[in-house]
């Protein structure tokens, strides 16, 4: 199964001239060319569609201030302090419900159907209890990563090949060596997967939160470009977060994609 | 005398360990309830359960809930049907012009670990701070995973089927309308239910965020007036909403592929 | 079978083992009141028809099955729960795929916290035993079944055991391979005069590499014969053309046909009786 997806993506990664590569450039240049037509053009409001060098100047100039990457600094901290608390946590419930039987069919349901629901809602709450600071967000960015975890984790479990804890078993390992050298190991694609999932969902929680109510942050400098109306700032600046995004996604993938060799 | 238990399947399954979870969540409710009227837990952050749940009757008579329920309700319908038209046409496209799948998949795939909602403050631009706005945050959020099952259910058609086909000489669009598109029904339908439910969650978030529309906008209503026990039991019904739509997907998804 | 008495070099005793299972259908005994012995130095199978229950027994020396009557004394110490004297070997693959060979071999002494190097030497001294020489730092992924196999039994190796236990090693590889390994097992087992209790199915391998065999009777599992094997050692698999092994095996499956019989007389009435209560 690696095999095939591996094969894919070296079909596709082919020498500069294939034709996908060439799909792609032209498919990218035609949508720029398209967008700076309308840009030009008149029909829509005036900045809705900026010209592609006023979108660059903008990019440029982000990329060059101190302020966003102070901005993106904050973002970036809160995000990683909840998905090292949701991730903890999920992590924990995940190995206490996939090792339980009972305790899953208890309690795992709960998790299961609170998961796929609006978590943004949570956030009056969370600035009731937390304050107007970084704290709230973070608190929203635990919450929605937790979920995918716990789950992704606690299914893991599940799915361990059940002799690798009988040899764990017969060579007495303790507890403590069974969940780090047997059931974590074991675990590692569900883990990364779910990992990955999380991310994207704590981004998307804090984001939002700083976009809501927050004097600092991304979402806080996106949401000051819509209530100035600096359009080629706003498109510079959701460029630069989706490239973020996408790449930060990847890199936890390829950390999962290192044992293609050993998965099985 | 000592009997071991063996893992054979059918026995016969107790109710004991979903009981053990309803307890323990009401027995949590109960607690907090009891820790706030002593005083531990701070009411002025955390309303009293029992506030909550009559809150529940003032939301049903004075915030017309079931109004504001319609028109969230509204809002996923139109962007699901969107996304469902277009997600799928798109899939199929990509999945018939294989260049076109190699070059486009993975940008798919890819915006759909993307925070797309986080364009909301561009389409309030666009169009403005209201339905249209929401709507697009929903169909946008749920086109990836629409369109990336659809591929993948067609392309994963067994072989021996599009054989059979081949060996009736059926033409290509015979091919797909005959054999390849009822094949790849349930796993669309898979990503259809992937989609609505992003689609719903996003949907919400955004009537909340940008003030407008149905139960997303009353939360964040009650929220600003500091009402306490409205806003949590305002969430509280959106949650339960969200987990109604998730069992009925679920339901109808079970209903629609029998066979599996 | 009467009480046996304890000689004085056995290493593992089993006393009176029964195994009794709670099914939807009402409570089986697996294993019905088995004793044996098995001396220092000797190399013993235990064959059966499917569903003789010597999996279970496996399982119940290997102090993986607890809820059992009767008692099992390793060096004399009843055990309760997995005994640093055996090593297990199971059937289904269990080598980890995320660790290397070498980590794999090396695993019961990282347990028990043998610092890197002297692991690591320790390891590559059994992976060279078993044949797995210059394969130290492939994958598991990357080997075949019965390289697989013999990672598995290196690492058992590895945890020095008095008693060896395996259940059915090679029960999923194909014969020339199976006996090529037995061939292995054998030379090892002579090289380090380890003591062994094999579990299997195969007659031909137990023959091969047993001083003695128990047979164990179909449902429930009771001992219905031991053979002593009296072939002269060192063994390699060239002897499985010999007269007496072929005497030797036949004796055995004479024993076992009919309990095997019996196995499958029981299969077929279990379907017969299914497709009634689906009616």
């Amino acid at each position: 199964m690696a095999e095939t997806g591996r094969l894919r993506h070296a079909a596709v990664a082919a020498p500069l001239v294939s034709p996908v590569t060439l799909l792609r450039i032209a498919i990218v240049l035609g949508v720029l060319a398209v967008w700076e037509f309308l840009a030009h053009s008149g029909w829509l409001y005036r900045d809705v569609v900026p010209s592609l060098l006023s979108i660059g100047r903008a990019l440029a100039a982000l990329l060059a201030s101190p302020n966003y990457y102070f901005n993106l600094g904050v973002t970036a901290a809160e995000i990683g302090v909840a998905l090292a608390i949701g991730g903890t946590a999920g992590l924990a419930v995940g190995i206490l419900l996939g090792a339980n039987r009972f305790l899953s069919r208890a309690f795992e349901p709960y998790l299961y159907y609170l998961g796929p629901t609006p978590k943004i809602i949570f956030f009056p709450v969370m600035i009731m209890w937390f304050g107007v600071g970084p704290e709230s967000k973070v608190a929203l960015g635990t919450l929605s990563c937790f979920f995918p975890i716990a789950l992704s984790v606690a299914a893991g479990m599940r799915q361990i090949d059940k002799v690798l804890i009988r040899v764990g078993k017969s060579f007495r390992a303790s507890t403590w060596q069974m969940v780090m050298k047997i059931y974590l190991p074991a675990m590692r694609h569900p883990i990364i997967n779910g990992v990955r999932l999380g991310f994207g969902f704590a981004l998307i929680g804090t984001l939002l939160a700083e976009t809501k109510l927050s004097n600092k942050g991304i979402g806080f400098l996106i949401i000051q470009t819509y209530s100035v109306f600096d359009m080629p700032g706003m498109y510079a600046m959701l460029i630069v977060l989706f490239v973020l995004a996408i790449g930060a996604n990847s890199l936890i993938g390829k950390l999962g994609g290192l044992d293609s060799i050993k998965r099985k | 005398m000592t009997i071991a238990v063996s893992s054979a399947p059918g026995l016969p399954r107790s109710y004991a360990a979903p009981l053990v979870g309803l307890v323990s969540f009401i027995a949590f409710v109960l607690i907090v309830e009891a820790l706030l009227r002593v005083g531990a837990l701070n009411r002025f952050i955390i309303p009293l359960p029992s506030e909550i749940i009559v809150s529940f009757g003032r939301l049903f008579l004075e915030e017309h809930i079931v109004h504001r329920f319609l028109v969230t309700a509204g809002e996923c319908l139109i962007a699901g049907v969107m996304v469902t038209l277009c997600g799928v046409t798109v899939g199929v496209l990509m999945q018939r012009f294989k260049l076109f799948q190699q070059a486009c998949e993975t940008w798919v795939a890819a915006f759909a670990s993307a925070p797309l909602v986080l364009t909301y403050p561009l389409f309030m631009v666009i169009f403005g701070r209201n339905a249209w706005t929401i709507i697009m945050m929903g169909f946008l959020s749920a086109l990836p995973p629409v369109i990336l099952k659809t591929i993948e259910g067609i392309s994963s058609t067994r072989r021996v089927l599009v054989d059979v086909g081949r060996s009736f000489k059926l033409t290509a669009t015979q091919q797909f309308w005959k054999i390849l598109f009822p094949a790849a029904l349930p796993t669309i339908f898979v990503g259809v239910r992937l989609g609505l439910i992003f689609a719903l969650i996003n949907i919400v978030g955004t009537e909340f965020l940008i003030n407008f529309g149905g139960l997303g906008q009353l939360i964040n209503d009650l929220a600003e007036r500091y009402d306490l026990a409205g806003t949590y039991a305002a969430i509280c019904f959106v949650i339960l909403v969200s987990i109604f739509f998730f069992i009925a997907l679920e339901k109808g998804e079970r209903w629609l592929r029998p066979v599996d | 079978m009467p009480p046996p008495v304890v000689s004085s070099d056995a290493i593992l005793v089993a006393d009176d083992i029964v195994v009794r299972f709670a099914t939807p259908e009402g409570p089986i005994t697996a294993v019905d009141n088995v004793s044996f012995q098995v001396r220092l130095g000797e190399f013993v199978s235990v064959i059966g028809p499917s569903g003789c229950g010597k999996s279970t027994l496996f399982n119940v020396i290997g102090g993986l099955l607890s809820q059992h009557d009767g008692i099992v004394k390793v060096a004399g110490e009843t055990i309760s729960g997995p005994h640093q004297s055996i090593g297990m070997v199971f059937q289904e693959e269990s080598t980890f795929p995320w660790r290397t060979v070498t980590d794999n071999v090396a695993f019961p002494l990282e347990l028990i916290g043998m610092p890197k190097a002297k692991r690591i030497e320790r390891a590559r001294y059994f992976i060279k035993m078993v044949g797995l020489d210059g394969f130290d730092n492939r994958y598991p992924g990357e080997l075949s079944g019965g390289m697989r196999q013999r990672v598995s039994l290196a690492r058992t190796l590895a945890s020095e055991p008095k008693i060896l236990l395996m259940d059915e090693p090679f029960a999923a590889l194909d014969e020339q391979t199976r006996l090529l390994l037995g061939d292995k097992v054998l030379q090892i087992q002579q090289q380090l005069k380890q003591t062994t209790l094999l579990i299997t199915h195969n007659i031909t391998e137990a023959v091969q590499m047993s001083d003695r065999i128990l047979v164990m009777t179909y449902r429930p599992g009771k001992l219905k014969r031991i053979v002593d094997i009296d072939l002269p050692r060192p063994r390699t698999s060239e002897i499985v053309s010999s007269e007496a092994f072929g005497r030797y095996v036949a004796q055995i499956w004479n024993d076992l046909r009919e309990e095997a019989s019996r196995g499958m007389l029981d299969e077929e009435k279990e379907v017969l009786s299914g497709h009634e209560g689906a009616r």
